[in-house]
């Protein structure tokens, strides 16, 4: 039996974290990020008793509780939650990695005068979060939703002073915004037609039987609305401008949130959902084009990106492409276990760029980083085991979950294997070319002016504790069986040879590359001169952001000046400006009335008085 | 012997010219002397309804009155003096500060 | 007979209150209120109210309108422009609340007026019958007015005070 108050307890603990911090913290760096971290660790506490309980029943419990929170006429929401398998293996991983993050970044923001600020941000985040996992109707989750994304906008900017920090949360939240535009009115839709006998309804579970009544087109509609949602949450194409620019938050924050769990909340809302999208094959099969196209665009970007938190960030593009195209496939399963396997190593992989960054004394070019291994051991181990899971070499967990998605792709459609294939080649490259650059190769100083080689050292061991656990989970991640604690009810998926072998393959053959091109370390990127022309579109990122700034610059301000001048001529002059008119004549006119002359006014008085005289005895 | 009511259109008559002139007038003695005519024709009615009702309070409230009205007079016109030391006019027209 | 005096008397003392009003000479004023004042007196005393008719006579037109007189003398009244003044521009308008005034009194009064026959009582205003009611019923406001006649002549004392010590230098 699950027990309910250990889910509100793991809900609710971040929150009075952040508030705690807000109210009478703010000041006290030390405090602050305890109490955070405490939060946190609550959370992942409570997740874990949770998981025990839920599996220590056959078939696994399930539990759902729901408080009335508005309700009038035809119209209900609840405020509750359901948990089962798939929400909390969410959790964990949403609590576990979390927990990581948090304990990370108390030794990075240690420099940092504001930090405080940026652990009561991160505890928001780490509720709202944990609301999207657990909610149980609609609009809790959009609320949820659109708090995630305000949290995601304060970290990103959090360093607000720097405009171009800034200026990405501002980009980040409005691309949000109109993904969620497009969500919201799929939620809408959704309950407007959800009524077959028993009132309509926001709740999942009194969705799941209203399906198959709605009319499949409409149902289409519907599905692509709620991707809409998707789309702008995990960074598909074209909504996914923002997540490069997110960059500029700290690398924690890049680590939690753009890594391993708010752009994940997209596919976990897809798995969550499942049972909407399923019958609409069209909504599928454009969910798997979007995911694959994804996938191999940012493949193709990362390859000529030199920071190295930009590469970090165009892989995770890539690799939620694959999830998207799996869950596209009709592969919940697939996608929510590479979603799994991502978070662990993922994470890591940003956490150890963290360190590089933070011993580097925030350099994040990697053409100025050369031999890290030897100056930092630690990181580069870990940072090295996560570069093989996320290219995909066995037997560590992205071998296993990737493989997963390759296979369905394999069996379903052969376009989009391809495609998912060439990606996942593109992938071990660029990866290669990180890590070969940033950490193989000597480190004799002054062959550049400008090194920080003699001061890198290895990272405090808050730093690199984190670092060894993400690398442990990463390397074990697909032998603990993780498929059959999300959805225990599906059969175990069968390893399929030839994939695994070609997958393999691939791999070891962009590793290689990597390693021909950059193990001897030469000036300049000798991918400059391969391609050419070519380069600079990369380098522009396929020029989606130029396509938005114009849109933005000539055809939004030109319809909003023309609003204002509609507002200022029609509005202003003519309504307004005819009742001032109106009340300076009536001023005008009462002034007169005023004259100062008491002899006046005595008399208007007994004018007065004789006519109320007059009224008076009319009755008499 | 007249009736009551005539005593009363009387001072009905003094009391209305009374009233035009403390509203109408320029000077703010005559505006005094109006006031004097008011009180003179309230007396009047004062008197003749004490004749009428065969009771000596009216006859009383008029001496009372005429008392009130002399120490009135004494300090209206000390104002008045006053004023003109000030303004060195006493058109009633030029006490506007109550205006807009 | 006294109807002769009563329309005499009371023609007297309207065309004097209207000399008071309409008069432009200041002095015409007063003495015209003076002249009001000795026909009401007279008016009292056909209404056998013989004592406030004679006190009218020496408080009013004794005390009162010879200090009005003195202030008239006192000041320099030729200074008075004589244009017409926002004031007078709706001077009809004061004629007309008047009128109106004396009608409404008219038809408020008209009762009274048709009722000839109203009874006369038998008392009769003199010295002694007052004496008697002032004395006894009526000796609190008696003594009241003499303390405010006290507080009218504090008053008038301090007001006058900023003339009499600043001297020759009030001229502004």
């Amino acid at each position: 039996m699950v027990d309910g108050c250990l889910v509100w307890t793991a809900f609710f603990a971040p929150l009075i974290a952040c508030l705690l911090i807000t109210f009478f913290l703010l000041k006290n760096k030390n405090l602050s990020s305890l109490v955070a971290i405490a939060g946190i660790l609550t959370s992942f506490v409570c997740s874990c008793l949770i998981f025990s309980q839920i599996f220590q029943a056959s078939p696994p419990a399930q539990l759902q509780q729901s408080l009335p929170w508005i309700h009038f006429d035809n119209f209900a929401i609840n405020f509750g939650f359901l948990m089962n398998p798939l929400a909390i293996m969410m959790l964990l991983i949403v609590t576990g990695v979390g927990s990581a993050i948090f304990i990370y970044s108390r030794g990075y923001m240690d420099e940092d005068p504001s930090s405080p600020r940026f652990f009561a941000y991160l505890s928001l985040f780490a509720f709202s979060m944990i609301g999207i996992v657990l909610s149980d109707n609609l609009i809790q989750l959009f609320i949820f939703w659109e708090l995630v994304g305000l949290s995601s906008y304060l970290l990103i900017g959090f360093w607000y002073f720097k405009p171009s920090a800034a200026d990405a949360g501002v980009k980040a939240f409005l691309v949000n915004r109109l993904s969620d535009f497009g969500f919201l009115t799929g939620i809408i839709l959704l309950w407007s037609v959800s009524d077959i006998g028993a009132g309509r309804s926001f709740q999942f579970t009194d969705l799941v039987p209203v399906i198959s009544h709605i009319d499949p087109s409409l149902l289409t509609g519907i599905a692509l609305l709620l991707f809409c949602g998707v789309m702008g949450k995990s960074a598909q194409v074209p909504l996914h401008v923002w997540l490069i620019d997110a960059m500029e938050g700290p690398t924690p924050v890049s680590a939690l949130i753009h890594a391993a769990t708010m752009v994940a909340a997209g596919i976990y809302l897809l798995a969550r959902l499942f049972f909407i999208f399923e019958p609409s094959t069209t909504a599928m099969i454009i969910i798997a084009y979007v995911g694959a196209i994804t996938s191999l665009m940012a493949a193709i970007l990362a390859v000529a990106e030199n920071d190295i938190k930009r590469i970090l960030a165009y892989s995770t593009l890539s690799q939620l492409g694959l999830m998207v195209m799996a869950l596209g496939l009709g592969g919940p399963m697939q996608g929510m276990y590479h979603l799994t396997t991502h978070a662990f190593f993922k994470a890591l992989l940003f956490l150890g760029a963290g360190s590089v960054i933070y011993g580097m004394h925030h350099e994040q070019d990697i053409w100025k980083m050369q031999g890290l291994w030897k100056k930092m051991p630690i990181t580069g181990w870990t940072f090295f085991i996560g570069t093989l899971a996320l290219s995909g070499i066995w037997p560590l967990s992205g071998f296993w979950s990737k493989d997963a998605i390759l296979a369905l792709a394999f069996e379903h459609n052969p376009v989009l294997y391809v495609i998912a294939a060439i990606a996942s080649g593109l992938t071990a490259f660029y990866m290669g070319r990180l890590f070969f650059v940033v950490f193989w190769g000597d480190t004799s100083p002054g062959r550049r002016k400008g090194d920080h080689h003699h001061e890198v050292h290895e990272s405090p061991w808050v730093m690199t504790l984190p670092l060894i656990f993400l690398a442990i989970l990463s390397a074990i991640g697909g032998f603990i069986g993780i498929p059959q604690y999300i959805f225990p009810d599906q059969a175990p998926e069968q390893l399929n040879m030839k994939v695994a072998i070609i997958s393999s393959i691939v791999a070891v053959v962009g590793l290689s590359f990597a390693f021909i091109l950059y193990g001897k370390r030469s000036a300049t990127d000798p991918l400059i001169k391969m391609l050419g022309g070519f380069y600079n579109v990369l380098k522009s990122k396929f020029y989606f952001d130029d396509v938005y700034a114009w849109y933005v610059d000539h055809v939004q301000q030109n319809i909003a000046l023309a609003m204002e001048k509609v507002e200022k001529s029609l509005l202003d002059s003519l309504i307004l400006g005819e009742l001032v008119h109106l009340s300076r004549i009536a001023g005008r006119g009462l002034r007169y009335l005023q004259n100062g002359l008491v002899q006046r006014y005595a008399m208007v008085f007994i004018f007065g008085a004789i006519i109320l005289f007059v009224v008076l005895s009319q009755n008499l | 012997m007249m009736s009551l009511g005539s005593y009363l259109m009387v001072s009905g008559i003094i009391f209305s010219i009374g009233l035009v002139g403390v509203t109408t007038s320029r000077n703010v003695l005559k505006v005094l002397l109006s006031l004097e005519l008011l009180l003179a024709a309230s007396n009047l009615s004062f008197v003749a309804f004490s004749k009428f009702n065969g009771d000596y309070a009216g006859q009383l409230i008029v001496f009372f009155v005429i008392l009130v009205a002399a120490a009135e007079v004494a300090i209206g016109l000390a104002i008045v003096v006053l004023m003109y030391r000030r303004i060195s006019t006493i058109s009633a027209d030029d006490l506007k500060e109550m205006k807009w | 007979m006294s109807e002769f005096f009563f329309y005499l008397f009371a023609a007297v003392l309207i065309l004097a209150s209207l000399s008071v009003v309409l008069a432009r000479n200041p002095l015409y004023n007063v003495l015209s209120l003076v002249v009001a004042i000795f026909s009401l007196s007279c008016l009292f005393v056909l209404l056998e109210a013989f004592f406030v008719g004679m006190i009218l006579l020496l408080v009013y037109a004794g005390a009162v309108l010879v200090f009005f007189l003195f202030v008239v003398m006192c000041l320099d009244l030729k200074t008075i422009a004589l244009t017409t003044s926002q004031q007078n521009r709706y001077g009809w308008l004061g004629w007309i609340v008047g009128l109106s005034f004396v009608s409404l009194f008219y038809l408020g009064t008209q009762s009274f007026i048709k009722a000839q026959t109203l009874g006369v009582s038998s008392i009769r205003g003199t010295i002694e019958n007052i004496g008697q009611i002032l004395f006894t019923d009526y000796l609190l406001p008696f003594e009241l007015t003499s303390l405010l006649l006290l507080i009218a002549i504090f008053g008038i004392v301090s007001l006058a005070q900023g003339v009499l010590s600043s001297g020759k230098e009030v001229d502004t």
